[in-house]
């Protein structure tokens, strides 16, 4: 049995429409078969028909009405229209016919259909003002008052029930009276649950007050025209005498539910606006809070809340200014002009001496300012002034003012402190979204950077019987700007360059791409290390800015003959290991791009050595000497000597390698900020 | 990281600019600031004394290569004086004591300007 109801409850729409209208066309069929009722056994199966379709549209309708519960007027409204035309129905039709004397004699197959057609028509619309009470009763009910609900309807089941028996046996009336006052009883007590008028608006409840008095009349007058005999009356209680007792049950509910719900109303209705005005506030500090969330643009989110101020805390300006160093930025403005309110707050934050931590409120303001040279004068009931805070650090204000009448009262000012808190928040949560994308922007900058670089370097070093070649570049995080490359000039000689960008970054990637550019082209025209660099210079001279310079050693190494020929700019000096003896040659000249005329071309030296059997170049980048360890000592120039001098005799690829691994010892436990680049050669003979 | 300080004096048309601690692409600005108030004041004749400065990135260097040109066409210079030995070798090796004038002592660098 109780499987049985679930499954009918939990089914769909459909299903229970289905199943209802199966039960109507078993009552039609069973109506046209038998048009008159007269026996016990099928009076039993007429009444078991009727509430099992009853039920049935109960819980179909539930449906619909449960759908509207967001809407309680509307549902209100629909049960006013079905009592308005169950009203004109009964009054009309009593009006038109007389009262059928003696009901037994009509039972043609019209009076069937008209009899159907109506007593169909005001069960339905009873079920449905039922299930819409039913929605009503349970709308904002916080408590478990189910049973109540249960036990009444139950109540009126049985009170129907006992209409139809005492139909059959007029001894057993005073079992449908008993029922009856129980169910009077039941319906007086379900009918004050009507706590959801109080969640109406002001404007809901006033027309709420109208239509409930008139509801409550129609649903009265309903019930009365019921007590007495007329046609419809007949028809519907020749039907089934127990739907006749539930009609007039059910009218009764909505004469006393709209009776109560128009008192209810009319008293909460001088609370009404306060109501609205706590529930507007609410309502808009749920939608900042939403908003918090989604919007990214500060403004937006300050045009919603000096808005909000406006609308709950009946200001009629509103405007927001943030603290911009020493100065304040007018920021939204709401009911007020862009310049008034910047000369307002500005002569108030002048006259107060702000920043203050709590909410200020000014009463009876005047206050004199210039807009575009015309002196102004402004008169403020009152001004509340509520500083924007996050972590006691003062961000802005919140102004709300009211020109006329009435002054701030307690729950507003605390009302705009909460919208000023709402501000604080959102200002640092637009600082932090915008301190992340910062860095995401750095990071990605980087990454490009890092790709520059990576393309611009030699992919492999060259390498022939006589010259060994070995490199190693270890970029930073922050891309240093460290450059070496080779130009193979002819069979026998391999020009090569090591260089290094001021700054970090993708500028610097930039000036390196640029120096490549340079070194590549003139690489090819000019062979004299001096004059190239003196060449690269002046070229650099047209786009590098003021701040930059680039250190760089040019060479050009005979291969045949052991020759090398070399020049420097500003860069580390250019280290040979001898025969286990480790040199450090440091010819003149100056960084490029410290100076762009003579005095660069001038302070400027080639420098040429010959190189004997097993010679090795070392070149190198400031990224090497200054690694630097915790204590921020550097690594150093006479250490990468020795390590240099220790590996003289090895491999040359061993040598690169322990200086690596020397430095990376030193400094293990600081991050790398420069770029790292080796670049060895070995000659043999 | 290292801390950076800057702080200067006047000493007739000459105004001496005191470096401490590690001038580097953080604290570079500082210096740049410190110049360009130099400049809104007309004062062009700079001795930046170096005695306290333990450490030079290239961004510190570049401070002074943006500013000299302008105290230069107004008649005024940037000297560089009592630099430690580690710092002056970075300097040296690009090539700074062509284009600056280094003195050992602040007072050589002042007399210089008269």
């Amino acid at each position: 049995m109780n499987q049985f109801f679930t499954k009918i409850v939990n089914g769909s729409r459909k299903e229970k429409l289905e199943k209802s209208l199966f039960f109507l066309l078993l009552l039609v069929l069973f109506k046209f078969l038998f048009p008159l009722v007269d026996n016990s056994i099928l009076i039993i199966i007429n009444d078991f028909l009727i509430y099992s379709t009853m039920g049935l549209a109960f819980i179909f309708f539930n449906e619909t009405t449960i759908s509207k519960s967001e809407n309680p007027i509307s549902l209100v409204l629909n049960v006013g229209i079905l009592s308005t035309i169950l009203f004109f129905i009964t009054s009309l039709s009593s009006v038109i016919f007389d009262k059928i004397e003696n009901i037994e004699d009509v039972n043609g197959f019209f009076y069937t259909v008209i009899s159907l057609f109506i007593s169909v028509t005001f069960i339905a619309f009873v079920v449905y003002i039922l299930s819409a009470l039913k929605t009503l009763y349970f709308l904002r009910e916080k408590l478990v008052t189910e049973n109540y609900f249960l036990l009444m309807l139950i109540s009126l089941l049985l009170a129907s029930f006992a209409g139809t028996l005492s139909k059959l046996n007029t001894d057993l009336t005073f079992i449908e009276k008993t029922f009856f006052v129980v169910s009077i009883v039941l319906i007086a007590l379900n009918s004050f649950r009507v706590s959801w008028i109080a969640f109406l608006s002001k404007r809901q409840k006033i027309f709420l007050l109208f239509i409930s008095i008139i509801m409550s009349g129609l649903f009265g007058f309903n019930f009365a025209m019921f007590s007495e005999t007329n046609i419809i009356e007949q028809i519907v209680s020749n039907f089934s005498p127990g739907a006749r007792v539930f009609y007039i049950l059910i009218m009764l509910h909505g004469t006393i539910y709209f009776g109560i719900v128009f008192f209810t109303t009319l008293f909460h209705l001088p609370t009404a606006g306060a109501f609205d005005q706590k529930r507007e506030e609410i309502t808009s500090l749920i939608d900042l809070s939403k908003l918090m969330t989604q919007v990214l643009d500060f403004k937006e989110l300050a045009d919603s809340l000096t808005e909000a101020t406006n609308n709950v805390c009946s200001s009629d300006s509103a405007w927001i200014v943030i603290k911009d160093s020493d100065d304040y930025e007018l920021i939204s403005v709401s009911n007020i002009g862009y310049l008034e309110a910047d000369g307002i707050s500005k002569s108030l934050l002048n006259e107060f001496e702000l920043p203050q931590t709590d909410v200020l409120t000014l009463n009876r303001k005047l206050i004199k300012i210039k807009v575009q040279n015309d002196e102004k004068v402004y008169v403020f009931q009152s001004i509340i002034i509520a500083p924007l805070k996050v972590h006691n650090t003062i961000s802005g204000y919140l102004f709300a003012a009211k020109r006329q009448k009435y002054k701030f009262d307690r729950d507003e000012i605390k009302a705009i402190g909460a919208f000023a808190d709402y501000a604080a928040l959102a200002i640092e949560n637009a600082k932090l979204i915008k301190k992340s994308l910062e860095k995401e922007r750095m990071e990605n900058e980087l990454e490009v950077a890092r790709n520059i670089q990576s393309k611009l370097l030699p992919d492999e070093n060259p390498s022939s019987e006589h010259l060994e070649v070995d490199a190693l570049f270890v970029p930073a995080f922050e891309v240093g700007g460290d450059y070496y490359d080779y130009f193979k000039l002819s069979e026998d000689k391999l020009a090569f360059v090591i260089a290094d960008v001021s700054g970090k970054g993708v500028s610097a990637s930039y000036i390196m791409a640029e120096v490549k550019g340079i070194f590549e082209a003139l690489a090819q025209v000019i062979t004299n290390p001096k004059e190239l660099l003196i060449k690269t210079n002046d070229i650099l001279g047209g786009s590098l800015d003021k701040k930059s310079f680039v250190t760089a050693i040019y060479g050009v190494i005979d291969i045949k003959n052991g020759i090398l020929n070399f020049a420097r700019a500003g860069h580390m000096p250019l280290l040979i290991c001898s025969e286990g003896e480790l040199k450090e040659y440091l010819p003149k000249g100056i960084g490029l791009g410290l100076n762009f005329n003579k005095k660069f071309n001038s302070n400027i030296d080639n420098m040429e050595i010959k190189l004997n059997n097993n010679d090795i170049i070392i070149l190198y980048t400031d990224g090497v000497t200054e690694s630097q360890n915790v204590d921020n000592v550097d690594f150093g120039l006479e250490k990468l000597k020795s390590v240099i001098e220790e590996n003289c005799n090895g491999e040359l690829s061993n040598i690169t390698k322990n200086i690596f691994k020397e430095v990376a010892l030193f400094s293990k436990e600081k991050q790398q900020h420069d770029d790292l680049t080796l670049v060895l050669f070995k000659w043999k003979n | 990281m290292a801390d950076f300080n800057v702080s200067s004096r006047e000493d007739g048309e000459v105004s001496v600019v005191k470096v401490e601690g590690y001038l580097d692409a953080h604290t570079a600005p500082d210096l740049e600031n410190e110049f360009n108030k130099m400049i809104e004041r007309k004062r062009h004749k700079i001795v930046v004394n170096f005695s306290e400065l333990n450490y030079i990135s290239s961004a510190g260097l570049g401070v002074f290569m943006a500013y000299v040109e302008t105290m230069r066409e107004e008649d005024g210079d940037i000297k560089f004086s009592n630099l430690k030995d580690d710092v002056y070798s970075i300097f040296d090796l690009l090539g700074f004591p062509v284009l600056y004038e280094f003195y050992k002592d602040e007072e050589e660098a002042i007399k210089k300007f008269r």
